[in-house]
């Protein structure tokens, strides 16, 4: 007996096997389990692609979406409209990344509980958007295709991201083969990429302050065109002698086409990546499309290149973010979308590099200032310290220009930077102007 | 019944406080039920039993502590004899139920003489002079009285109290359980809520009155078993409420093939008679799977007869526990386990034409664990191991349904959406589920294939938490541990590998349960002990019970092991 009963140990190795696969488990529950409550298919937070826990609010507490079962858009057609592109569809067209990003805080999970809540589940996620200022611009933008976005470049808070086309989730038009929706699906703030035009030479003029400081001093000549071989550069009218101020303000592309070849394509590049303008950029789950910047080979592109022509792509919440940077004195607060999922994921504000130094960003700021006053007029924006460029990015062919329209306000009441891109819009100054003047307001109205 | 009618009418707030709270309850109240049971499983102290004593000529006197003792040169004999004309094994010395004692010689080189004759058997009477390798002793079998006063003198098993409170514990938390699904569950399914645990709850109470009718007061193993019950109930009551009384029948069946194995036990004879219908029983069970079964999820093995669904491979484990246990005379006698391999060839072949895999390989490891008891060679081990391999790399090739399982293991998150569905959700679920669950009736798992069988840990851990997953899990660990614990004062090695094959068949059905569930290993189609749903799993597990029951000799501990009364043989003397 005593040695069958010693072989009895056996058995401990298939109870050591067992220990040892659940201890495995447990030890991958508690690393993973957060992970899977929020893989979408997870029954408890997910219906479908969507999430179906919880709530979507805007700033001041306005429910943009209850995300249970079925999904209840807000009452106003025009908040679902201008909110759609944040909160997502409900056939998972539209996607939702911030929130799907914060599933697990919304869905209320932690370790001991999982996803249990007394009496019911899920928790609010609350943007950084305000409703009121998505539907003022939605409105402002009217039959045109583009994104409008504000964003506070002190903390970050995107308080206004719209896009258009887009449609409402309750009453969901044909959009497949139609023109009209074309791109519906696109979060165009996002997932864009837009020819820049000449909002470019704000690039430009910071790398020439820092490079060629000596050139604030110097004055340029523009007869109207550029000759490079048998290509030229042209500007719209003859601008004669200005300064670099001047050139700036008048967008002269000549003045800007010999400033490229003082600078050279290799140099451009250079600030167009040290603008974090040719990086993804990425907040809330979100990665932004990146834009590009290509060294030509001959001076005529090089110089085209410098006044967001040729092949420059920029896409609108990296170019926000620069143009935070500009106010800010170099650096930027990143933008984010969610002030808060759950009870607990708060959002905090993150901060870009030095992009420049702070004597050029003023410099920057200066001359942008000098755009508004001189030019774009104060009186659209309402006595606000607004600092601007336009732009109008022409294409090949008889497709419309995309006009473009960055700035920001230089108040610390009101630290806001926008971005207005309308494609097919033409002149930056006709059609840009009035819609950020718009926007502003309710901005300013929102942040009072 | 309006106390019933007031509970499915309660208001929300008094479902989502009762929800709140016993979230929380049920793991403490499961942990000390548990607790309770495994820890006096685990600690008590093992005494030697005392059969007779060995007396040699030079006055010196060995105790004899088993019904079979081996003697011989081994270091590992029950009675060691360190002489050149001794063998390493020579003689085994059997005790049997009548009290009366046999030396039988085991191949020896120098034989066994009793009173100088040569036997090959002999039934040892007083006064007989036994012979081993020149060294000469005499049995000296202790008497009734010393017998009767031995066993008062053991630790008692437990006391009726402590096993009276254990099952009012249980039935507290039966009780808990009922009212939950009153509250959360729906109202048409309220007669299988109250005789599902009702019905558990009045089984226990039999039980327990029963053994204290025949003076067993020890309930541990069986308060575990009734626990992993109940929370069988509660995965039947969220995923299908209707089956509870199917559920609740099969369990009823399995305590009384509980009590039959464990009767059968009691007495060795009848015992080893039984192991030869066993062993036809066995391989017929699985001859009339083949016949008439039908192919359910690519395995061939169930049998549908007049709207009941059966598995006949269930009640072959417990004929092959049967057929693999075996005396100590046999064990070294017939070295060889060549019959017994046979045997074990021609079941796992019979489930290889199933293709039930799963069952083939739970086969496999109780083949190991009587192989490697039986013969004590790792080299055996080895070789059927290797065996193993070919069969299982042929198995894959003929099984496609087996070769996709070992290709989704560990990649489940690769196709959510697909192949990976079922465990995903499983993981999903148990995640959204933490350590204390979402309470009872409040999971989705109910949704997903299985969720009450062979992914029930899944939706246990969900509504429960992972806590009650890991206790389950525990629990088989500590029968087993019981199991290894009690062979070195098991009476005959039948009982011993009985109990411990048993033992490693409930551990290997959990670890393909709830390893392959949680994609630790890959998923096989395998039950859960006592928890998952389905009735031939249910009879078979009771039955394994009753093997470690029959291994359980402290004092007034099991049914399967006779209380002293006085010998039977004892009124002719």
């Amino acid at each position: 007996m005593n040695k069958v009963a010693k072989r009895a140990w056996a058995v401990c190795i298939l109870a050591a096997m067992l220990v040892g696969g659940m201890g495995f488990f447990v030890v991958e529950f508690t690393v993973r389990a957060d992970k899977w409550v929020v893989t979408a298919g997870s029954p408890h937070v997910y219906n479908g692609d969507n999430i179906n826990t919880g709530a979507v609010t805007d700033c001041n507490g306005i429910l943009l979406l209850n995300m249970h079962d079925t999904r209840t858009y807000s009452g106003a057609e025009s908040i679902r409209k201008s909110t759609l592109h944040w909160v997502g569809d409900r056939e998972g067209y539209i996607s939702a990344p911030a929130i799907s990003r914060y599933a697990s805080h919304i869905a209320g999970f932690d370790m001991a509980n999982g996803l249990y809540a007394y009496g019911g589940s899920g928790g609010v996620a609350k943007l950084t958007i305000s409703a009121q200022v998505q539907t003022v611009a939605l409105e402002a933008l009217g039959n045109y295709k583009g994104t409008v976005a504000v964003y506070n470049y002190k903390t970050g808070e995107i308080l206004c991201a719209v896009t258009n086309p887009t449609y409402d989730p309750d009453n969901v038009p044909e959009i497949e083969g139609n023109p009209a929706y074309e791109g519906a699906y696109l979060n165009r703030f996002t997932q864009c990429t837009y020819a820049p035009g000449s909002i470019f030479k704000i690039v430009t003029l910071a790398a020439v302050l820092e490079e060629l400081p000596a050139l604030q001093e110097k004055t340029f000549t523009c007869t109207g065109t550029r000759a490079y071989g048998p290509d030229t550069i042209t500007c719209e009218s003859v601008h004669g002698t200005q300064s670099l101020k001047q050139a700036f303000c008048n967008s002269c592309n000549c003045a800007f086409a010999e400033l490229s070849e003082l600078l050279g394509g290799q140099t451009l590049k250079k600030y167009a990546d040290a603008f974090g303008l040719t990086e993804h950029q990425s907040f809330d789950g979100i990665q932004c499309e990146k834009g590009s910047f290509q060294v030509a080979a001959d001076a005529v592109n090089v110089a085209w290149s410098a006044i967001g022509q040729y092949n420059d792509l920029v896409n609108p919440c990296s170019f926000l973010t620069f143009v935070g940077a500009v106010a800010n004195g170099g650096k930027a607060a990143k933008p984010y979308i969610v002030a808060r999922a759950g009870d607990s994921y708060q959002a905090k504000t993150a901060y870009t590099e030095q992009m420049m130094d702070k004597e050029v960003a003023a410099l920057v700021a200066e001359y942008m200032r000098n755009n508004v006053a001189t030019k774009y007029g104060d009186s659209n924006f309402n006595g606000l310290n607004v600092c601007a460029k336009t732009g109008t990015a022409e294409f090949d062919g008889d497709q419309a220009s995309n006009a473009m329209f960055a700035g920001f306000v230089a108040d610390e009441e009101y630290p806001l930077a926008f971005m207005v891109c309308v494609e097919g819009g033409g002149y930056g100054m006709y059609t840009c102007v009035p819609i950020a003047s718009k926007v502003l307001a309710a901005c300013t109205e929102i942040l009072q | 019944m309006e106390f019933v009618e007031s509970l499915q009418n309660a208001l929300p707030t008094y479902i989502n406080v009762f929800i709140a709270v016993f979230r929380y309850a049920a793991p403490v109240l499961a942990l000390l039920i548990l607790a309770r049971a495994i820890l006096p499983l685990l600690r008590f102290r093992r005494e030697p039993e005392i059969w007779a004593w060995l007396c040699f000529d030079d006055g010196k006197k060995i105790p004899i502590t088993h019904w079979e003792n081996v003697i011989g040169r081994h270091k590992n004999s029950d009675v060691v004899l360190d002489l050149a004309t001794v063998s390493r094994n020579h003689a085994v010395l059997t005790r049997y139920d009548d009290g009366s004692w046999t030396i039988a010689d085991v191949e020896s080189v120098g034989g066994v003489r009793v009173n100088g004759k040569k036997v090959s058997i002999h039934a040892i009477k007083p006064e007989d002079v036994i012979s081993i390798g020149g060294v000469e002793m005499q049995l000296q079998p202790i008497s009734e009285k010393q017998e009767k006063r031995l066993a008062q003198l053991r630790t008692k098993a437990s006391s009726y109290g402590t096993s009276f409170a254990n099952v009012v514990l249980l039935s507290v938390f039966q009780a808990l359980c009922c009212i939950g699904y009153l509250m959360t569950g729906e109202g048409r399914y309220a007669a299988s809520y109250l005789i599902g645990f009702g019905g558990i709850l009045l089984c226990q109470w039999l039980l327990f009155l029963f053994y204290s009718f025949i003076r067993r007061p020890a309930f541990e193993v069986e308060t575990i078993a009734f626990f992993l019950c109940t929370m069988g109930m509660c995965a039947i009551c969220t995923v299908v409420p209707g089956e509870a009384v199917k559920q609740l029948l099969a369990m009823v069946l399995g305590i009384v093939i509980f009590l039959v194995i464990g009767w059968s036990l009691r007495n060795l004879e009848r015992a080893k008679m039984i192991r030869n219908i066993a062993a036809v029983a066995g391989v017929a069970f699985l001859l009339a799977t083949m016949a008439l079964g039908t192919v359910v999820n690519g395995a061939k093995n169930w049998i549908f007869i007049g709207g009941i669904s059966f598995q006949p491979s269930e009640l072959s484990k417990l004929c092959f526990v049967l057929v693999g246990a075996s005396a100590m005379d046999k064990i070294l006698t017939k070295r060889n386990l060549m019959m017994f391999i046979v045997y074990s060839v021609v079941i796992c072949g019979c489930l290889a034409v199933m293709q039930d895999f799963g069952a083939a390989l739970i086969f496999f490891i109780a083949f190991l664990v009587i192989a490697y008891m039986r013969s004590g060679s790792v080299g055996t081990i080895g070789l059927a191991l290797t065996g193993l391999g070919f069969a299982g790399v042929t198995a894959l090739r003929i099984a496609p349904h087996a070769v996709q399982r070992f290709k989704n293991w560990r990649h489940i998150w690769q196709d959510p959406w697909g192949f990976g569905w079922q465990q995903t959700r499983a993981l999903m679920c148990m995640a959204s589920g933490g350590f204390f669950g979402l309470g009872l009736g409040q999971g989705w798992m109910k949704n997903n294939f299985a969720a009450e069988s062979d992914i029930v840990i899944a939706t246990i851990g969900e509504e429960w938490g992972l806590l009650m997953v890991l206790f389950l899990v525990l629990a088989v660990v500590a029968l087993a541990l019981f199991s290894v614990r009690c062979a070195p004062m098991g009476r005959s090695s039948f009982y011993t590998i009985g109990s411990c094959t048993a033992a490693a068949i409930l551990l290997a059905q959990v670890i393909l349960n709830a390893l392959g569930t949680l994609d630790v290993l890959p998923l096989t189609g395998v039950t859960f002990p006592f928890v998952s749903n389905g009735g031939s799993s249910m009879l078979c597990a009771w039955g394994l019970l009753a093997f470690i029951k029959a291994a359980d000799t402290r004092q007034n501990a099991s049914f399967a092991v006779r209380l002293f009364k006085g010998r039977a043989g004892a009124k002719d003397e």
